[in-house]
């Protein structure tokens, strides 16, 4: 099968530490660069003006600013949940790359989970936060949840599974697409 | 356009009335998501579109964009097949993404698997070139009470 064919609408760049291989996690500055580089390389992520609001440690936060084409629903002015699933399945396929393993990497998405929690307040930008709670040796598991004025009170909840294909190696395309992104 | 939405949701569902429904939602003319009706059935169409780009190499299309599709999709089917129509709200959607979804026109057709007094579970399959190859398969659990619109959904449904 060509290796094409495996890859999901949203690629991602993760980095994994394998048991052969040890190498120091990426520092807080390696990682938002290559997450502001994923950002840029990904169309329709840029079109919606998601970008990275901060790494801490392992987890990442994301930012998606309000639009009005965004809305969902034209009388109360919330945002559509379709585009909570672009932010969330954006912000958890970004995770991987601060998650502290090595070697760059293309994960698939294999599925995701969202939980509704609240309606988003209209006019606001949409945050999301996520983080990898576990990594074996083929599955990236992902959890995060969308925010607005507080984290202690999420808009949505999302689980999810990402392939790991550590067989691919990615040198080559990953250079093709820093230089795409440069263009960008 | 003067009338709204929830005047729009007491019409019969029909073809004009689901374009109709669309053009009131904004995300959804984002999208370019149109509906057509196929016997009892309704056929909903993500035509092909550059700005939904998610993997720029192969091309294909945001994993997120087609669940949005998705749950668009299951939202109208909802509402059309409701006997007193009110806006359904999502409380969860749970996505397998099988395929990528290459940058050609997306298909989706649901399942209203089961309705309650308040409670609906719809599946739903999205396709590009024929429904025995899903792109990925969804369902989604919404809620149909006609409630308090300021109540948070999904909470103590």
């Amino acid at each position: 099968m060509h290796i094409w064919h495996f890859f999901a609408g949203a690629l991602v760049f993760t980095l994994r530490q394998t048991p052969e291989r040890t190498v120091p996690p990426l520092s807080r500055a390696e990682k938002s660069r290559l997450i502001e580089k994923m950002c840029s390389y990904i169309p329709h992520s840029m079109l919606q003006g998601i970008r990275l609001e901060q790494v801490d440690g392992e987890e990442v936060t994301m930012r998606l600013p309000y639009r009005p084409e965004l809305v969902g629903n034209p009388e109360s002015g919330a945002i559509h949940s379709g585009a909570l699933t672009v932010l969330l399945d954006h912000t958890l396929g970004t995770a991987g790359i601060c998650c502290n393993a090595v070697g760059a990497m293309i994960t698939p998405t294999l599925d995701l989970r969202i939980d509704h929690l609240r309606v988003a307040p209209a006019g606001r930008d949409i945050l999301a936060t996520a983080g990898v709670y576990r990594v074996t040796r083929r599955i990236l598991f992902v959890e995060g949840f969308a925010w607005c004025e507080s984290r202690d009170k999420p808009i949505a909840r999302a689980t999810g599974s990402w392939v790991l294909m550590p067989e691919l190696d990615l040198g080559a395309l990953f250079k093709g697409s820093d230089a795409g992104a440069q263009q960008q | 356009m003067t009338i709204s939405l929830s005047e729009l949701l007491q019409r019969k569902p029909d073809a004009d009335t689901l374009t109709l429904w669309l053009e009131k939602i904004p995300y959804a003319v984002y999208l370019g998501i149109r509906a057509e009706i196929e016997g009892n059935d309704i056929l909903f169409v993500l035509p092909h579109d550059r700005k939904l780009i998610g993997n720029p190499t192969l091309p294909a299309i945001h994993g997120g964009v087609v669940g949005a599709f998705m749950e668009q999709a299951a939202t109208l089917h909802l509402l059309a097949k409701m006997e007193d129509p009110v806006l359904p709200r999502i409380i969860n959607f749970s996505l397998d993404y099988l395929r990528p979804a290459r940058l050609r026109t997306t298909y989706a057709r649901c399942t209203l698997t089961r309705q309650g007094r308040q409670i609906a579970n719809v599946s739903i399959s999205a396709w590009q070139e024929t429904s025995e190859t899903p792109v990925s398969i969804a369902r989604a659990h919404f809620l149909v009470q006609d409630h308090d619109r300021d109540a948070p959904a999904g909470v103590s449904p």
